[in-house]
């Protein structure tokens, strides 16, 4: 696409190089305040971040003399770097599924035409506009095992109590709960503007070949969505890689470090460890892996939309 | 509790500012003090540094509250390291040998200390044997907090555990201190002891650091060396503790705040907690007294931390204001009789040899565990709130809860506090 237009010729450069200074001059200053931002706080923090993992920089000042690749050394051969990231990748992987699902379900649900539209849209909205530690306190208070509303729903009706936050097998999944509360309604209402935007016709067409309600949802529906369906993945997983608040705000990566992701051990080696280039060493392998699957990512939808 | 100490202190200081600042605002110096103490002590804290502004109308100490454990450490550690940390601090005294080496905190000066009027001769040997640091004094002592032993005697006196003076009975076994709590939980009908560890590292080490040193064995961790411990004595402890949560004796699942809830509500008849919940008992209206936790292992011990102030470094230090710290801090040492009220073991010896202190119950009678004190092992990772203590719940929550045995959670805990070792030393 971008290659076409480019080989056309600009109506640009027919105009004199003097003006176009000009031009360029004015777009620089116009660029520049989010320019200086964008190099001080982006680009001079990966590049510094960068040549800390390669020192044995220390919070105390103690050893930061230049020690090669040994901090990558180390950390490949780290369990609980491993560990961390597996849960981080968990996390994901448990959470983005529902995450996209409920909210094309309860998308979908609200497009039958329910009354009183405004209401399920903010209900379903508005705990994405709560801080995340307000969601983790709430949440906390209602997996309590002894006084919390869960367990007391769950031995209402004759079910066992179940220790949320303090079982390792089943942490994981409390947080994702929560974080499903607080953050799908964002999802939700990206698919409910596309699910809109999809013409009225072609339902109407398909009625008159006699499709009915499902097949019209998956014959209609969710093929019009998929460009929607595309984008709230690739948003989500990424989301779910920096998970952090939730989890040191509600189990502080416990029980047993079975929710330990893998920034809160970031966090943990370099702040309260003092080790700042080996947790930066991690930072970077972090990072490298988000770059994998974001590849990933782009080489899968290109071919799709191919 | 934290929040409305914090907006007290908040109130108080501003209520100060209003009335004597104007008068004198150009000579006063301005003190920075940094803590960590946010419950009942917090406000006590807050009156004691009240009292040291009203006495010296050269300077002003400004309080800062930050959240306990990692929170506070870590901005103590980045504001030292940004060269813009408070003129004084609180530090756990375990903690000092993290931030020593590396040069965040200073030494104090010990001639300095004496003109205030403060010595050596001022503390118990252990606690200032704790200050040190090769060889220069690092951290003044405030207070020791031990791990003690509280028991409702109420309770006790129904299940016949009363000894002649009014006293819990001596026991020095573990199988005669679960009888003992069988006899209460008896009379409760509920638990004999309470002690909440769920998700608290801090909690299981201080209890389990308590036992272990009992047996008269040491624990030593050396940067690039494996930890040299007594594995049977440690493996002993874990199994004394796991056995203590059956359900009857003590809940076999509960969180620190559910094991002081259930005591302070009469539901057991002992508690294991830190001195620092007296002033809670004391308001829950039940008859509360306290002793060190019963020698089980033949040699008195006792899990404690102290509360001491240091020095941060200074990029530009301005010896007008640190004079004024040291006014301050052996001010508040001084009257730190209002601390004791708190349930920490004054540091300072003249307020604990003092006819005042004596009279104060059941303070009295657990301030022998200021001489047999036993502080965290020392290293950069170790100490109260520290990550150790994080891996120590990884490890050994599952053996308290039944799922696991003693042996293999001691195990992977001593084989990641090896890998700890074996790495890079930060300080």
């Amino acid at each position: 696409m971008s290659t076409s237009t480019l080989s056309r010729p600009r109506p640009e450069t027919l105009r004199k190089p003097t003006s176009r200074t000009r031009s360029n001059l004015s777009g620089w200053g116009f660029a520049a305040p989010f320019l200086v931002f964008f190099l001080v706080f982006l680009v001079w923090p990966i590049l510094y971040g960068f040549y800390m993992s390669l020192t044995g920089k220390s919070l105390t000042g103690a050893n930061d003399s230049l020690i090669g690749f040994a901090n990558y050394a180390e950390a490949l051969a780290d369990a609980d770097m491993w560990r961390s990231l597996g849960n981080t990748l968990y996390f994901t992987v448990i959470s983005t599924v529902p995450l996209v699902l409920v909210a094309l379900i309860m998308a979908a649900l609200l497009n039958i035409g329910l009354p009183a539209q405004w209401l399920w849209r903010l209900s379903y909205f508005a705990p994405y506009l709560l801080a995340s530690t307000v969601v983790s306190l709430f949440f906390t208070w209602m997996y309590n095992p002894q006084l919390g509303l869960i367990n007391e729903f769950l031995t209402g009706i004759g079910l066992p109590r179940v220790a949320w936050l303090n079982d390792p097998n089943v942490a994981m999944w409390a947080i994702v709960i929560a974080t499903l509360w607080w953050t799908v309604g964002f999802n939700f209402l990206l698919y409910l503007a596309a699910m809109q935007n999809i013409p009225a016709q072609h339902y109407e067409a398909a009625s008159l070949d006699g499709a009915g309600a499902w097949r019209q949802f998956f014959s209609i529906t969710l093929p019009q969505l998929t460009p929607t369906t595309v984008m709230i993945v690739l948003l989500q997983i990424l989301a779910s890689l920096k998970i952090f608040d939730q989890v040191y705000q509600m189990t502080a990566g416990g029980p047993g470090g079975s929710t330990r992701p893998v920034v809160q051990y970031i966090f943990e080696t370099g702040f309260t460890g003092y080790r700042l280039g080996y947790s930066a060493a991690i930072s970077y392998i972090f990072f490298g892996l988000i770059v994998v699957i974001s590849v990933m990512q782009f080489v899968i939808t290109r071919r799709r939309s191919a | 509790m934290t929040g409305s100490a914090l907006l007290g202190g908040g109130l108080l200081a501003a209520g100060l500012t209003g009335c004597g600042g104007a008068a004198q605002a150009a000579a006063v110096q301005d003190i920075g003090f940094w803590h960590l103490l946010s419950g009942g002590d917090g406000i006590k804290m807050q009156a004691m540094i009240n009292a040291a502004n009203q006495a010296n109308p050269g300077f002003k100490v400004h309080p800062t509250v930050l959240a306990w454990g990692p929170p506070y450490y870590t901005k103590l550690a980045m504001a030292s390291a940004g060269g813009r940390p408070p003129e004084v601090a609180i530090m756990h005294a375990s903690r000092v040998p993290g931030y020593a080496p590396g040069g965040l905190i200073e030494p104090w000066d010990l001639d300095l200390l004496a003109e205030n009027g403060v010595t050596s001769a001022d503390f118990a040997p252990r606690i200032w044997e704790k200050s040190q640091h090769n060889g220069q004094v690092f951290s003044i002592a405030l207070d020791s907090h031990p791990f003690v032993m509280f028991y409702n005697t109420d309770v006790a006196g129904k299940a016949g555990v009363l000894g002649s003076n009014g006293q819990l009975q001596e026991v020095s076994s573990p199988d005669e201190f679960k009888a003992m709590a069988l006899e209460m939980q008896k009379v409760t009908k509920a638990h004999g002891l309470s002690f909440g560890y769920l998700g608290s590292g801090s909690q299981m080490w201080r209890l389990f650091y308590t036992l272990y040193k009992q047996h008269g064995v040491d624990m030593e961790l050396t940067p690039g060396q494996p930890m040299k411990v007594d594995r049977e004595a440690a493996v002993e402890s874990l199994e004394f503790m796991a056995s203590l949560f059956d359900d009857t004796i003590a809940a076999q699942a509960g969180d620190i705040s559910t094991g002081i809830a259930e005591f302070a509500r009469g539901g057991s008849g002992m508690l294991f907690s830190g001195v620092w919940e007296l002033p809670t008992m004391k308001k829950a209206g039940i008859p509360v007294d306290a002793a060190t936790i019963p020698t089980l292992y033949g040699t008195p011990a006792s899990y404690a931390d102290s509360h001491s102030f240091v020095l941060p470094r200074q990029l530009k230090l301005n010896e007008d204001k640190r004079r004024d710290v040291y006014k301050f801090v052996t001010d508040v040492l001084k009257g730190s009789l209002s601390w004791a009220e708190a349930g920490h073991i004054p540091g300072y010896q003249p307020v604990v040899q003092s006819q005042a202190y004596r009279e104060l119950t059941p303070q009295i009678h657990y301030a022998n565990a200021a001489d047999i004190i036993a502080y965290d092992p020392e290293s950069w990772f170790s100490g109260s709130g520290s990550d150790w203590q994080t891996y120590f719940a990884e490890n050994v929550q599952n053996v308290l809860l039944g799922r696991d045995k003693a042996a293999a959670g001691w195990d992977a805990f001593e084989q990641r506090t090896n890998t700890l070792l074996s790495r890079p030393n930060p300080v």
